[in-house]
């Protein structure tokens, strides 16, 4: 991609200990500047010293255990922390999150340099993606719906600002999203009917700069998808996976969760827009520019926010620039990140909940598989084929890796009630397996797959390399260095738990680390 | 900032500072409420209090959402043409308090109140499903006899599919049996204690725990009690799945 001219001018003001924000458009290298490593959410590094021929020499640098500290988390906190947040590295200093939780850490040694605690009031504490850079300041969200930001350099509070309702039953545990003087937040909740929606705040003082909700307004062509205002007003699609960008195309991409109420969709007919959808933003105006629909009316949670990853690349004979989706519900999408227009529409696991696809490349849901109150057997189950975990693209392979599974379950109706709210529903049960997929992206085909022995799930997100590496944890507790090409296993590090977080790479004083988190704790390995 | 008219509209509009975390439900005074929404709501807002065409919905109403005690809800009903305008502040918040009970319910509903009446299937197509696919391993008179005594319709529903996972009240699932066969040495058996690509590990008949690195030349064969119902997963048509149930539910 081109360099933005504001990139460019920019970079040249910014001093050591700040956050150039050339970076977030460079290859990666000896920085992870944002939550997916750069913009186009690859999560690729261009870093290639560990490679297939001496990966077996990569070995323990240090560990860091993250110390919340004694009363500090507040109301509904956790005393142990789940690492579930990608970490950023700038400048050789490493940054992590937990739910109501920041450190600074050395990135060479593991060594903690700053701890910032929020008193928290409250709000969901499942987990926390990760932080946003821009300049000299960090943000982060907390479960009891603030935006926080603070000095990078000593982790002291600058401004909170409040980004959604408790009382509304919100919570929020996104990673902000810096583009351009934009700081993107994200907001999570689906005990309650209530609007999803995406917001821009200013780097400076906090203050909102735009707010666009997951659903048309009252009147748009779109609002057909909904039979009531009141049911589209409070129809869920909420916004808790970073976005990506496109600084060319000044277009920001990210998917929008459930519909609400979630498995009860009698008092929502039609295919309720915008929930379930990979949407493109204008990230100055906060203006719709396409949206492509995964699961149209969906009724078994496939929250479609997934990371949309984008990559210039050729397919059916012309070089476009893509954007590529794992979704939740079993399907891999490819579109042209221009337009929205799909290219690719194919299952990366089987699944028996369509009636194929429509002719956007959409997949039909057939009416059947909808929860019933006596049950319906389901593939994928409540969990997905893929969940929030980042999945990477490596353009040297030319294929998207995603952890993915194949599970069952069965979904039952517990609400008959005309008007049903809240999930007024679950699924239950199940069998699932779980592996790794390297699909081509040109034909939507699993081009090598590597089952986990072990039953189960996994929560780790992928890092590729064109050193010709991936990395992913396993279901049980490795973290596991595989040939991108082939799939075969190179190398593995027994860890105390498993893998609960996207691992990164970056380079310092001509070495190369390779971080992943497990629990409350860190590893770093290099040569 | 984008939809300013719409704002007025949406459920999300107005946060101003984050509150407080959500206090407990009180349920004396909620059921005090109870009779008092019964008394003077009931007929506009419904009996869930999720409206009418007469009333809206107050599960979803922000005033009622970040009500405390009444403090919003009182304005709001002085403001409001044909409301009650004249009860107490304590009634105030026994109304809040029905009505806060009523949103945690919501809430809460992922959790079935009551089990779901799985019984819809024809227990005679069950039985003849049960004699083409599952008469190889089970017998109604033998290790499914009186199988309904011991599990509620649910729990034979997911026990069938999912026999690993269990369903509620289930028994400790049969654990996969390995036999791990060296290059040079003899097979080992036993029930399987962990596995991934790099090690594997057993307890043994006699109840030593053994344990292998994994290499190419170390065979491991894996056996699944289950998986001949795994493998039914991909089969079963949802009739099939109530049928089976109807005709477990009959080996009482």
């Amino acid at each position: 991609m081109r360099l933005p001219a504001f990139i460019a001018c920019a970079a040249a003001v910014f001093a050591q200990g700040l956050l150039d924000p050339a970076k977030l458009s460079q290859p990666l290298g000896d920085s992870w500047p944002t939550y997916n490593g750069d913009y186009t959410g690859r999560r690729y590094s261009a870093l290639t010293k560990i490679a297939p021929h001496n990966i077996a020499s990569l070995s323990l640098a240090w560990v860091y255990r993250a110390n919340p500290g004694q009363g500090a988390a507040g109301a509904g906190g956790n005393a142990s922390p789940v690492i579930k947040g990608t970490p950023l590295v700038i400048n050789g200093v490493l940054y992590l999150t937990a739910p109501d939780h920041v450190w600074a850490v050395d990135a060479r040694s593991g060594r903690e340099i700053w701890h910032y605690a929020w008193k928290s009031k409250g709000g969901l504490h499942i987990g926390n993606r990760g932080a946003g850079v821009w300049g000299g300041y960090l943000y982060f969200e907390t479960p009891d719906c603030n935006l926080v930001s603070l000095n990078l350099r000593d982790g002291k509070e600058r401004w909170h600002k409040p980004i959604c309702d408790l009382d509304q039953f919100y919570y929020a545990s996104a990673a902000p999203v810096v583009a351009k003087n934009h700081i993107i937040t994200g907001v999570s909740g689906d005990d309650l009917d209530i609007p999803g929606y995406l917001e821009s705040h200013d780097p400076e003082t906090g203050d909102l700069q735009w707010r666009w909700y997951a659903h048309p307004n009252p009147g748009d062509p779109e609002a057909k998808t909904w039979p009531s205002v009141d049911a589209m007003m409070h129809g869920g699609g909420m916004t808790w996976v970073p976005s990506t960008y496109d600084p060319e195309l000044n277009l920001l991409y990210f998917g929008t969760g459930n519909p609400q109420p979630v498995i009860a969709g009698k008092a929502r007919k039609g295919a309720n827009l915008y929930t379930e959808c990979i949407i493109a933003l204008n990230p100055d105006t906060g203006k719709l520019v396409w949206y492509f629909q995964p699961s149209p009316h969906d009724t078994h949670d496939w929250d479609a926010v997934q990371t949309p990853v984008l990559f210039d690349a050729d397919i059916g004979g012309q070089r476009r620039k893509l954007l590529a989706q794992a979704s939740r519900n079993g399907w891999f999408f490819v579109l042209d990140r221009t337009s929205g227009q799909n290219l690719i529409a194919s299952e990366y696991v089987k699944t028996n909940w369509t009636q194929g696809v429509d002719a956007k490349g959409q997949p039909v849901p057939n009416p059947a598989k909808e929860p019933q109150l006596d049950g319906v057997l389901v593939t994928p189950n409540q969990g997905g084929a893929a969940n929030w975990p980042p999945p990477s693209f490596s353009p040297t392979t030319g294929l998207f890796y995603v952890s993915a599974a194949r599970a069952f379950s069965v979904y039952y109706i517990y609400d008959d009630d005309d008007k049903p709210e809240g999930w007024s529903g679950n699924d239950r049960g199940g069998f699932s397996e779980t592996m790794l997929e390297a699909i081509d992206y040109k034909t939507g085909k699993v081009r090598w797959t590597h089952k986990w022995p072990a039953n189960g799930g996994t929560r780790s997100g992928l890092l590729s390399t064109a050193g010709g590496l991936v990395f992913s944890g396993d279901t049980g507790t490795n973290l596991v260095g595989l040939d991108a090409a082939t799939g075969a296993i190179l190398w593995h590090a027994g860890l105390h738990a498993p893998v609960t977080n996207g691992p990164i790479t970056y380079e310092l004083d001509g070495i190369q680390y390779v971080v992943a988190a497990a629990g409350d704790t860190l590893y770093a390995f290099s040569q | 900032m984008r939809r300013v008219g719409l704002a007025v509209l949406t459920a999300a509009v107005a946060f101003g500072q984050a509150g407080p975390a959500r206090p407990e439900v009180d349920t004396e005074a909620a059921e005090r409420g109870k009779h008092i929404y019964l008394q003077f709501c009931v007929n506009c807002h419904g009996n869930l209090a999720k409206g009418t065409d007469q009333g809206p919905d107050l599960i979803r109403s922000v005033v009622v959402l970040q009500d405390r005690e009444g403090g919003k809800l009182g304005p709001a009903l002085i403001g409001l043409p044909n409301h009650k305008r004249d009860l107490t502040k304590r009634q105030l918040a026994d109304v809040s308090q029905f009505l806060k009970q009523r949103i945690e319910e919501t809430s809460k509903n992922r959790n079935a109140v009551k089990p779901p009446n799985v019984l819809t299937g024809d227990a005679k197509a069950g039985q003849a499903y049960f004699g083409a696919k599952c008469a190889a391993c089970h017998s109604p008179s033998g290790d499914l006899a009186g199988i309904a005594r011991k599990y509620d319709p649910v729990t034979l529903q997911q026990r069938f599919l999912f026999p690993r996972s269990g369903g509620r009240g289930a028994p400790t699932p049969k654990r996969p049996q390995v036999t791990v066969t060296p290059a040079s040495g003899e097979p080992v058996t036993g029930a399987l204690e962990r596995i991934d690509d790099f090690s594997v590990s057993l307890r043994d008949a006699s109840g030593e725990y053994r344990s292998w690195k994994r290499n190419p030349d170390l065979r491991v064969d894996v056996v699944d009690p289950y998986s001949a119902h795994n493998e039914l997963l991909d089969e079963y048509t949802d009739a099939d799945m109530h049928n089976v149930v109807a005709y477990l539910e009959t080996l009482k």
